[in-house]
């Protein structure tokens, strides 16, 4: 063996290597749309809406339009005319509502923007918007989802309710079960509460409208332009092939950059209307907190539990109403993509949920990371403590009794899903050793007859990834979606250099590392001789209508597309070989020579390097016989998931390919005096299945988990009686920084995936594990006091009101229990 | 958001020139703190400009303000919107006035529904402020009063109303 195939031997595949995207990004050399300056470029600010429900009389742009270094500016009244509104996903009535980018006869919520100004600098462009006067009549907002669905004041009227979707999903025999429980358990109300991601950057679009060729291209960080696409080229009224989107280094998305194609149309549309100067926009903070995309909110009215006498959970009966703000956009997706993880990690087989969604006067939602699923398991930890805590059974315990086994595995659901792996308790015994379960126990005691108020809590949840767009027809049977597919592109180009491109969109998650991984394993080659294209382009990239990065995928849709690219390659270079070198492709191996990386025949020690392979097809190819001129060196693959259509109306199916675990143990303390938590210890275990680049997976851990936690203790969009958002600024809206995170301990379960070649599971949402555990801490924490944890979101302010002033929490009031035995 | 203030105070005047000068929108708008001007579209309906700084959010508010109640001398109440970069206003101010023993009484409500930006990055200093430019307008009132009346004889008050301002989080 050469020297230099030492290094090449081994199995990239599970390495922990630096991220390849280091070396230019933290040496500041990363490009970010920002950084781009275009000749004769134009700056956009918005006119936004103050009020969260109202008829727009008038908009008056002339003082704008007056401003010396004003270029120009749109209406809502403007773009009309001139496009469609955009597709809505959802069926009738809510398929009738007229969504347009800029507010044209109504706004809907605080911020919406009604017309937009263009100028020569950024701060001659917001000058001039505040010039834009704008007449409107006041109209009763709803801010609330559960008001919403009695359809006092209308959001849409075009369709007649504010109730996007409904409907129920049931399963097993759910009356029989509670005929025959030992206990029932009610739970009367639970919420989960309104919260965003704070990336570190904004929307940023740079659209440019070519009067010479009809094209449109977007610079932008979208982080689904294959969705957004399809949405703008209705919009406009353009053939999708004349839109170009690129996208570089993104400064992370978490899921919420999806949804910017409105403000794309806008920008396109004033680029037009400017003779196709380029317009750029960049997103302020507070327009960012204010009117990009929330998570959804969610409430979980009149929960039934029925369990065994041993608190085995036997069925589950709940009404949830989710609301997804002023317009669906990305909805009503969120009415399907909980039931992924339907029974979360228990093994109850009879449920029935009836799942409603309403449109309220506040900022539309978008994919938050652990989109649509955090809030259901978020429910079903509050429902499995409370239990625990009814009956009288130790958390942990209840846990045990009711987690899915290992042996069962794979696992079909109640609704059809199969899960593909995991270890549920395994991963429970590695956090409580990690942690000192019993110390803190100990510990807990003791504090516990000083008064203090400490609390030690489980969440155990799952990161479903690679989803089967046939949900989609669950909630809308007219949509012409199934199955999953991602793409890729891996070359050996001219001069002999590995060349990989991916359909997906990264935003920081290390997708250049992981791709050269699987690449360089393929081809027995270092992952340094492999490049990856970094960033997207609809043009140059390989992709399909599901490339993106979002909903934990990469792992396996991803990495599946390149290492069939690779795999093609492989086989094409081995056919090429085997000519030039004059022997068999059986006699071939790959590796890396004093010349770099080569092919060699065993027998002769022929080689013919990478070069020489590429100069045959691309520059020398009268030598090659007619059999090899459909080698290309260029190969595309793609990949595409095993799924089936789901059953539409039982709602039955296999809805998402592998899923990740996570179980999170909190220590916390609620200060006596000033009733702010305290986390005193933290661990976090998780089971990604086989793992890619392990320093990789660590950081999403830690990424998500300061997600998490920042979500359940200090961030939450609050908005006043009238629609107004009080949290639309970093003072207010207090994300979670270095300075507030505790020390996480980070623990690791191994569970290959038997459903992804490598055995790896998508992974980095979290499933929001955060949210659960420090909810059931707080809640072993304030049992005693008379308090239910009915909430997600927990700062001091809430639980000084649910302690003291007993506003919220009761326990009286929100749990009933009827004990049969 | 909306901001409720209200109080009363007493002045040594009679009853109708209390009123006449309440419900004079050429005598009673100058006193409105950080006045600028005003126009009169007819005998009940005006615009005033003020300037507004609050947090970084500065400039001129066009408040359009009509009498909306005119029940001399016992009520008259004011109503308008104003807007101002980043929010608009709605303003309702409402005075009932009685007399005893040569003192004129005044019990005031004014309330304020603030829309937009305004609220959503300066919420937290809108209540504080209103209460001190509702106390800069009382005591121009009585100085204004005073100026035809040598020895004022109450201290005036400005006292919040028991209803707290409306900033809880929907939903929850």
């Amino acid at each position: 063996m050469n020297q230099q195939d030492s290094n090449a031997r081994k199995n990239w595949v599970g390495q922990s290597l630096p991220r390849k995207e280091e070396n230019r990004l933290l040496r500041g050399r990363g490009k970010f749309t920002d950084d781009i300056k275009r000749r004769e470029m134009l700056y956009l600010s918005f006119v936004r809406s103050p009020y969260a429900h109202a008829k727009i009389l008038n908009v008056d742009v002339s003082a704008a339009q007056a401003l010396p270094g004003v270029v120009g500016t749109l209406t809502g009244a403007e773009i009309a005319p001139q496009t469609q509104p955009f597709i809505e996903i959802g069926p009738d009535p809510f398929a009738r509502i007229k969504d347009y980018p800029l507010g044209v006869t109504k706004v809907r919520y605080q911020g919406e923007p009604v017309a937009a100004v263009v100028a020569e600098s950024a701060a001659l462009a917001e000058d001039a918007a505040e010039l834009v006067q704008v007449e409107y009549e006041a109209l009763d907002p709803v801010v609330d989802a559960e008001e919403a669905l009695k359809d006092r004041s209308l959001l849409h009227e075009e369709a007649g309710t504010n109730r996007v979707w409904n409907g129920v999903f049931e399963y097993g025999d759910v009356e029989k079960a509670f005929k025959e429980a030992a206990h029932v358990v009610s739970i009367d109300r639970l919420h989960f509460h309104r919260f965003s991601s704070t990336p570190l950057e904004n929307n940023v679009i740079i659209a440019e409208w070519n009067p010479k060729d009809e094209r449109i291209y977007y610079s932008c960080n979208n982080s689904f332009p294959s969705f957004a696409i399809q949405f703008l080229a209705a919009h406009l009224n353009v053939h999708i092939d004349r839109i170009r989107v690129e996208t570089f280094d993104i400064g992370g998305s978490f899921g919420i950059k999806i949804t910017s194609y409105p403000q794309m149309a806008v920008c396109a549309l004033v680029s037009k209307k400017a003779g196709g100067r380029p317009v750029k926009w960049v997103e302020t903070r507070s327009e960012h907190l204010s009117s990009s995309a929330h998570g959804n909110e969610r409430t979980f009215r009149d929960t039934r539990v029925a369990l065994d006498k041993d608190g085995v959970i036997t069925a589950v009966a709940s009404r949830h109403i989710d609301d997804c703000g002023a317009y669906p956009r990305y909805e009503p997706l969120g009415c399907v993509i909980w039931s992924q993880v339907f029974p979360g990690v228990y093994r109850f087989k009879n449920a029935r949920i009836d799942f409603s969604q309403a449109v309220t006067n506040k900022c539309p939602v978008g994919p938050n990371r652990g989109y649509s699923r955090m809030q259901h398991l978020w429910f079903l930890e509050r429902v499995v403590d409370i239990c625990a805590h009814e009956l009288g059974i130790p958390p942990d315990e209840m846990r045990l009794r009711n987690y899915i086994r290992p042996e069962e595995f794979p696992y079909t659901t109640p609704n059809g899903c199969v899960y593909d792996s995991g270890n549920y308790p395994k991963m429970l015994d590695v956090a409580k050793q990690q942690i000192g379960w019993d110390d803190w126990k100990k510990k807990q005691a003791a504090a516990r007859k000083e008064g203090r108020l400490i609390g030690i809590g489980i969440g155990t949840t799952l990161d479903s990834g690679t989803n089967n767009f046939g949900q989609s027809q669950i909630v809308n049977p007219g949509l012409p979606y199934s199955g999953n597919s991602q793409g890729a592109n891996c070359k050996l180009d001219i001069y002999g250099e590995v060349v990989v491109a991916v359909g997906s969109c990264p935003q920081g998650q290390g997708h250049e590392t992981t791709a050269a991984q699987v690449v360089a394993d393929v081809l027995g080659i270092h992952p340094d001789m492999v490049t990856v294209r970094t960033g997207f382009d609809t043009e140059r990239n390989v992709h399909t209508g599901f490339s993106g990065t979002y909903a934990s995928q990469f792992a396996v849709s991803g990495l599946s597309a390149v290492h069939g690219a690779a795999q093609k390659l492989k086989a094409e270079m081995k056919r090429l070989g085997a000519f030039a070198l004059q022997t068999n492709e059986g006699e071939l191996e790959f590796g890396t020579g004093a010349e770099g990386p080569e092919l060699r025949a065993r027998t002769t020690g022929k080689s013919i390097n990478y070069w020489g392979l590429a100069n045959l097809v691309n520059a020398n190819s009268a030598a090659l016989p007619p059999d090899l001129y459909e080698l290309t060196l260029n190969c595309r693959y793609i990949w595409r998931a095993p799924f089936k259509v789901p059953d539409k109306i039982k709602k039955y199916g296999n809805l998402t390919l592998t899923y990740a675990s996570q179980l999170h143990i909190a220590v916390v303390e609620v200060e006596r005096d000033t009733f702010i938590p305290r986390i005193l210890d933290y661990i976090a275990v998780d089971d990604c299945g086989k793992v890619i680049n392990p320093p990789i997976v660590e950081g999403q851990v830690y990424g998500a988990t300061a997600h998490g936690i920042g979500a359940a203790l200090m961030e939450t969009c609050v908005y006043d009686a009238v629609g107004n958002m009080l949290t639309s600024t970093f003072s207010d809206y207090t994300p979670i920084t270095a300075v507030n995170m505790p020390n996480v301990r980070y623990g690791h379960v191994e569970t290959p995936s038997p459903h992804s070649y490598s055995g790896a599971k998508g992974m980095g949402e979290g499933g929001a594990a955060p949210v659960h555990t420090i909810s059931a801490a707080l809640q072993d924490a304030l049992f005693a006091e008379g308090v239910i944890i009915d909430d997600s979101f927990n700062n001091g302010d809430r639980l000084f009101r649910a302690i003291v002033t007993r506003e919220f929490g009761q326990a009286e009031k929100l749990v009933k229990v009827e004990k049969r035995l | 958001m909306a901001i409720k203030l209200g109080g009363e105070f007493e002045v040594r005047r009679a009853l109708e020139e209390v009123f006449d000068f309440l419900t004079d929108p050429n005598r009673f708008a100058p006193l409105l703190p950080e006045f600028q001007g005003m126009s009169m579209q007819d005998a009940t309906h005006f615009t005033v400009k003020v300037n507004v700084g609050v947090s970084y959010i500065k400039g001129i508010a066009d408040v359009k303000l009509e009498l909306s109640e005119n029940q001399r001398p016992a009520r008259a109440q004011y109503k308008g919107q104003g807007s101002v970069a980043g929010g608009t206003v709605a303003v309702t101010a409402s005075f009932d006035l009685s007399h005893l023993d040569g003192v004129t009484k005044v019990n005031w409500q004014g309330e304020a529904q603030v829309f937009g930006r305004l609220a959503s990055v300066a919420g937290g200093l809108l209540e504080p402020l209103g209460k001190k430019n509702v106390q800069k307008l009382i005591n121009g009132l009585q100085t204004a009063l005073a100026g035809q009346q040598p020895e004022p004889s109450a201290v005036p008050s400005a006292v919040p109303a028991t209803e707290p301002p409306a900033t809880e989080e929907s939903g929850a």
